[in-house]
């Protein structure tokens, strides 16, 4: 038994209600992040919180601590905070217990790994790094999550995991690369540092674009971001209820380019794999677009309830930080296409710009699908099928039925592309995603020259 | 808790730090959500533990434990020592010279936050919530917070100091949708509304069930108003808008840790270099910026910063020149000004970083209506929806909730979906009047985001009015 699930154990056990549920959120991990090849903010972090549910007369009421010896404060807490609630009709109690899928989660290397060897595995990216200076960091972690309900529900999973994030970058110059793995194993940190200095060579003597719609190739660090930003109204089932979605009256409509196919799939082992959300709810594979056509987004036991067609929740009920969202697809899928490297697909778009990774997105407009962000780290004119001059950083405004609505080819292979940002409770999560030449991606400002 | 904080310094400086600090940290938050007149989250948090940090041969290390206890503290100090050891670069910190600190603050309170029943906070959620309702509104919500945080920080240095900051806030949302557009109207701000330091009686000035009718009419107002029209005019800004631009333009390129590089993979550095301190053109004469950690009611406000350095009032810019950086002991020593006091960690996970504490547009002169009779043909836009701004933080996009057509100097018809972009000196070279004290508004925010591992700090921003001219107001054509 993990200590979390003995830990959520216990709160169940001095919990007092109707009904109760506890999740317990534990944390082991070490992060050595570096500026200027120098480790400037490493934190070790050891933590355990406990959340308490407690339904009375059909009134939810939470509660939460990291006091080990304060579960029977946090049994009051929680039922003071049900008492004092209105009843919910649309609650729809709490998840029993379930069968779970098998899928690897754990690595007993990875859990082993502690400052010393953290610290280690990112001076490996520093002698990689050649003449460039490296940012960025290595961190690897456990990650406990256990329940426990008076439904009968049990489940408890451990998650590890490793992510090394490179920015080599000098005066004018600036290249990314990253790898996240659930296995140290399955990341290198000297090869990410390569490819991030190999980029940032080619950065030098970045020139401006004039704006406007151009064809681009987009890498998978670009892909993922734009995937997530566009995953927070269009594809969980809150912004689908409340009309945000760009989904909302397209199910089974054709939205995107025949080659996109998008899943949320949280038993790949190329992902990050997970048995279970954070209602208990087993994980499996959801099928978000098929060719093109939207077909559903993902779902938790409060929106799936109050959708009231018969829904059940597919799985995606989020960690405490994210309830602003509701559920969220964690473990997104995009399907590769048939091209054997990004080169190929520059080949494809012929006359465009290629772009390494994005910056500080946001939504502009949600229905729509419209986000803005910038370029940065590594992005090119494409001339006559090849990379050609960099340029600097640029502003997008894009529309992803756009984006996504002509997409000439995407690369055989995805990689996993880190999405964690490490706030909050530690949750590793990614998206599993190829490059992708889009038609049109629609570039409406310039800003910075690449650099530190 | 002191006793753990001192615990935890003498031994890291035991095992071989040449300084040490441990803050002792308990933080409970509380937060009431009603959405669509139900209950939509009630729930009573609490975090408790001491974060370490120690300095060995020029190199940091960190360690946080989630437990008040000798052996945590202990433990975290060892483990903190060990991860500077192994830390590799070519290690060399400096910090600027401090004083040992004591002392103790409280942040004034009228009423305590947690003293107001759950109960109660639910009802003025659902009043505030009803007052929204009306035909086209699809979603409403309403949220009030709170939150108390008691720290102790000890350092190696003999600075020992104690703090209890009591801050709570509420925000009221409003979602309309028909024929493919969906809008959202908010109240005071988009971003979880707004936040002060105080007692209950800031919740109570806010005002949510007052705004609520108007909030609810706007949403719906807007899904028939016209789409905001590309060009470049003039655009005044509300104060929540404004802060926006104060928060992104200048507050995070004035940290100086980002302008040094150590944000620089994650949410950039900044265009601005230490050697533009005093020299370098921000902006019109119209645009002075103060930091200032003693604003009444800011999130930022403090006695003492979380490496102990006392809080401070200071020029960032003035009159459109470069005046000062935020700083931290050690980038104040690397760049031979000032002496800290804007390090700032969330709870005690977390290393402090360079943090805003409270950054204020000063006031300028005259009325909201003034300035805009002195717009001829432009744009009024009113509380921030979209933003983002480039690594550098020079190019920048916002968009905001709904706007207003300006024409011969009056307010005319209403516009939706109004964004604006622009190059952060130009933009603010174009300033050319901020409305004076009287329309000057204090935003406490919760959600700035900085580091890896992330962290979010609570920052205030005060401004009035703001008005600029020839701003690209949507896409370029």
């Amino acid at each position: 038994m993990t200590r979390a699930l003995d830990l959520a154990e216990q709160a169940l056990a001095a919990a007092k209600g109707d009904e109760a549920e506890v999740l317990v959120h534990a944390e082991r991990s070490g992060v050595a992040r570096f500026a200027g090849s120098v480790v400037h903010q490493p934190t070790l972090i050891d933590n355990a919180v406990v959340r308490l549910r407690v339904v009375r007369d059909g009134k939810l009421g939470w509660a939460a601590t990291n006091r080990a010896d304060g579960l029977a404060d946090l049994a009051r807490r929680a039922g003071e905070a049900a008492d004092q609630a209105r009843p919910d009709p649309d609650f729809a109690g709490l998840a029993g217990p379930d069968e779970y899928p098998d899928a690897p989660t754990y690595d007993e290397e990875t859990a082993a790994l502690g400052p010393v060897e953290q610290a280690q595995l990112a001076a490996t990216a520093f002698d990689a790094a050649g003449d460039f200076d490296l940012y960025g960091y290595f961190t690897s972690g456990v990650t406990e999550i256990a329940l426990a309900s008076s439904t009968g529900l049990t489940a408890e999973q451990s998650l590890t995991d490793a992510d090394v994030l490179c920015l080599a970058a000098s005066e004018g110059a600036s290249g990314w690369a990253e790898q996240t793995h659930w296995r140290v194993g399955g990341v290198d940190p000297a090869a990410t540092a390569r490819e991030a200095s190999e980029k940032a060579a080619r950065t030098r003597g970045a020139v401006e674009l004039e704006p406007g719609r151009y064809p681009a190739v987009l890498e998978p660090y670009a892909v993922a971001e734009l995937l997530r930003w566009f995953s927070y109204d269009s594809l969980g089932a809150q912004g689908f209820l409340e009309e945000r979605s760009y989904f909302c009256g397209r199910i089974g409509e054709r939205v995107f380019d025949e080659k996109v196919s998008i899943a949320d799939d949280p038993l790949d082992e190329a992902n990050l794999p997970k048995r279970f959300d954070f209602e208990g709810t087993p994980k499996q594979r959801v099928e978000l677009v098929e060719a093109g056509v939207a077909r559903d987004v993902v779902w938790d036991r409060g929106s799936a309830r109050k959708a009231g067609d018969g829904r059940v929740s597919t799985g995606h009920a989020g960690p405490d930080a994210w309830r602003f969202y509701g559920p969220l697809p964690a473990a997104l899928s995009l399907a590769g296409g048939e091209a054997a490297s990004t080169e190929e697909l520059v080949g494809l778009v012929g006359d465009g710009i290629y772009v390494t990774r994005l910056h500080y997105l946001s939504i502009v407009h949600p229905r729509d699908g419209v986000l803005t962000g910038m370029t940065r780290d590594g992005t090119f004119r494409i001339r006559d099928g090849r990379v050609a001059e960099p340029l600097v950083n640029l502003r997008f405004t894009v529309p992803m039925g756009e984006v996504l609505g002509d997409v000439p080819g995407l690369t055989r292979d995805p990689m996993l592309v880190n999405l964690n940002e490490l706030y909050d409770e530690r949750f590793p999560y990614g998206a599993l995603v190829p490059a992708l030449a889009t038609a049109s991606f629609h570039i409406t400002g310039t800003g910075s020259g690449p650099g530190p | 808790m002191r006793a753990l904080a001192e615990a935890a310094v003498d031994a890291a400086m035991g095992a071989g730090a040449s300084y040490a600090d441990a803050r002792a940290v308990v933080l409970r938050r509380q937060y009431v959500v009603t959405k669509n007149g139900q209950v939509d989250d009630l729930s009573d948090a609490e975090s408790e533990g001491i974060g370490v940090r120690v300095l060995v041969d020029g190199a940091w290390g960190f360690a946080g434990a989630g437990r008040l206890d000798e052996a945590a503290a202990r433990d975290a100090a060892l483990r903190a020592t060990s991860f500077a050891k192994a830390a590799p670069g070519r290690h060399e910190t400096t910090l600027a010279e401090l004083e040992p600190q004591s002392g103790n603050y409280r942040t004034p309170v009228e009423r305590d936050p947690f003293d107001v029943s759950l109960s109660e906070k639910v009802d003025l959620c659902l009043r505030a919530e009803e007052g929204m309702r009306g035909p086209g509104v699809i979603v409403t919500t309403a949220m009030v917070r709170a939150q108390g945080e008691h720290k102790v920080l000890v350092s190696s240095a003999g600075t020992a100091v104690e703090q209890e900051l009591v801050e709570c806030g509420g925000g009221i949302d409003a979602y309309a949708s028909a024929d493919g557009i969906s809008q959202i109207r908010s109240y005071p701000s988009q971003h979880s509304g707004v936040s002060g330091q105080g007692g209950w009686e800031f919740v109570e000035a806010l005002g949510l069930e007052r705004e609520a009718p108007r909030v609810g009419e706007q949403v719906v107002a807007l899904l028939k108003a016209d789409e905001c029209p590309a060009g470049i005019t003039t655009v005044v800004l509300s104060p929540e808008q404004t802060v926006m631009q104060v928060h992104e333009s200048v507050g995070h390129p004035t940290e100086l840790d980002r302008v040094y590089g150590t944000e620089a993979a994650y949410a950039g550095t900044s265009f601005l270099s230490p050697g533009d301190l005093g020299s370098l053109r921000y902006g019109s004469p119209k645009m002075n910026i103060t930091a200032d950690a003693t604003t009444p009611r800011g999130l930022g406000t403090f006695a003492f910063d979380d490496e102990g350095v006392p809080a401070q009032r200071e020029a960032i810019v003035e009159e459109g020149v470069l005046r000062g950086f935020l700083t931290s002991r050690e980038t104040a020593a690397r760049i031979g000004a000032g002496a800290g006091g804007s390090m700032r960690a969330d709870g005690w996970s977390r290393m402090p970083l360079v943090r805003m504490t409270n950054l204020h547009l000063e006031p300028g002169e005259g009325s909201f209506d003034e300035l805009v009779a002195g717009v001829d043909d432009g744009v009024y836009l009113e509380t921030n929806k979209s933003w983002s701004i480039d690594d550098k933080r020079l190019n920048f996009q916002f968009g905001t909730q709904i706007a207003w057509e300006i024409k011969s100097g009056k307010l005319g018809r209403m516009l939706r979906d109004a964004t604006y972009t622009g190059v952060t000196p130009v933009f603010w070279g174009k300033l050319d009047a901020v409305a004076g004290p009287d329309e000057w508004r204090l935003f406490g925010l919760t959600n700035c985001g900085k580091g890896q591992p992330g962290q979010e700090a609570h920052v205030s921003h005060g401004a009035a009015p703001s008005r600029f001219r020839d701003v690209q107001v949507g896409v370029a054509s």
